[in-house]
């Protein structure tokens, strides 16, 4: 067990555990953009810096892939972390400038004036990789990030209708920035150019969604596609419940 | 060799089902065909039951690695600070008289496929051309003419 200072805040880890989940057990909020628990650490966005002294030096690091390994004191809003912050936000915003995500943020923590770079046209997507680790980590793999350097993207391969995505909406839903357009209307969701109908709940009405989707979860788990959505299996289990216990 | 279905597996089953070997497949695939076929990737993901995305990445991740059909002579012209000061954009120009082809193209006849590249670590050769892996220092627009109908021939390169 190490015990670290962050913000003045004593907090305790295990050697190794990286330093923006001991701050987010502690209650201290960092910002982000290219992290979620699901699909592990990638240290992409730069966005979750903080200062770390060690030894009377202090230095930046990225905090959702920097390991504790000794007593270190940690300060995620000091004046250097400010700076930094300014700069990493407003090359995030010149990449993505239509991205309503990074504006607010960029507010938030008053990012630098960037009208010296060109910004992109019309681009939400910051590259992080995070849609297409999601749909990986599903075991779909519907998508991934394609070609390198600045002609990089996120596509399905070929750019063509995917035969393994099952419209599950992973991507668009874990993306930081709402990069990944998608419709949906009553009846049908449209997403990676390609149609996918939607299945309702048999006794609310609730979308619980695609057949594709819904089919596929059934194959890995065994068993027959879902017919209800979980609030109405829950209410049929409590249901089945009662009735055996004889509680009706 | 032919882009065949019997073809395609031979490469693929040379190698144990284990996706650390994707990327030695597909430049097999690359050496032997000119390319990596839209096929071949679809075989190789079925063989790796990894997602065709994961090995469609990899494949515009390197530029070793082409999805068209390649020629089979590569020539790789240096457009470096050397070679290009020593006149590495003449060399590119000659040779679009001679093939009919710019950077990234290839011939009609599948024989030549131009590209540049920035540094071939043999500045002082400038100006540098490789082709099929042997080195040509000091290309002059003359040599050049030589060096392609050797090439054509069968003389130099593979």
């Amino acid at each position: 067990m190490i015990e670290i200072q962050i913000n003045g805040k004593t907090c305790t880890c295990e050697p190794g555990e990286f330093l923006l989940k001991v701050a987010a057990r502690n209650g201290i909020y960092i910002p982000t953009l290219c992290h979620h628990e699901g699909v592990g650490e990638q240290g992409c966005c730069r966005l979750c810096l903080a200062e770390v002294v060690e030894r009377g030096r202090s230095r930046i690091v990225v905090s959702c892939v920097f390991p504790v390994e000794k007593p270190i004191e940690v300060y995620t809003d000091s004046e250097r972390v400010r700076e930094n912050r300014a700069v990493v936000l407003m090359l995030l915003k010149e990449r993505a400038p239509e991205s309503e995500e990074i504006a607010r943020l960029c507010e938030e923590y008053q990012a630098i004036d960037g009208s010296r770079f060109k910004a992109l046209d019309n681009e939400k997507c910051i590259m992080c990789g995070l849609c297409a680790r999601a749909c990986q980590s599903l075991g779909t793999g519907a998508i991934a990030t394609v070609g390198r350097g600045t002609g990089k993207k996120v596509s399905t391969p070929y750019d063509e209708p995917s035969k393994d995505c099952v419209g599950c909406l992973s991507c668009a839903r874990i993306c930081p920035t709402g990069a990944i357009p998608y419709k949906q209307d009553e009846k049908e969701r449209r997403i990676w150019d390609r149609s996918f109908t939607l299945v309702r709940c048999e006794s609310c009405g609730e979308i619980i969604g695609t057949r594709e989707e819904l089919l596929l979860a059934a194959e890995r788990g065994g068993r027959e596609p879902d017919t209800l959505c979980a609030s109405c299996r829950q209410k049929q289990m409590a249901d089945v419940l009662a009735h055996t216990y004889g509680l009706e | 060799m032919e882009v065949t279905e019997k073809n395609m597996r031979e490469i693929i089953e040379g190698y144990d089902r284990d996706q650390r070997y994707a990327l030695a497949i597909m430049q097999d695939m690359q050496r032997i065909f000119q390319y990596v076929p839209r096929e071949g990737l679809e075989l190789l993901a079925e063989y790796l039951g990894c997602p065709v995305s994961a090995l469609y990445s990899m494949a515009t991740f390197y530029k070793a690695l082409s999805l068209v059909p390649k020629g089979v002579h590569i020539i790789k012209c240096c457009d470096g600070t050397a070679c290009h000061i020593r006149g590495a954009s003449t060399l590119i120009e000659g040779i679009a008289r001679e093939l009919g082809i710019g950077p990234g193209e290839t011939t009609p006849d599948g024989q030549f496929s131009l590209e540049t590249v920035n540094c071939l670590g043999s500045c002082a050769l400038a100006p540098v051309m490789v082709i099929d892996d042997v080195y040509y220092g000091k290309v002059t627009l003359e040599r050049l003419k030589e060096i392609l109908s050797e090439v054509k021939k069968g003389g130099g390169g593979k």
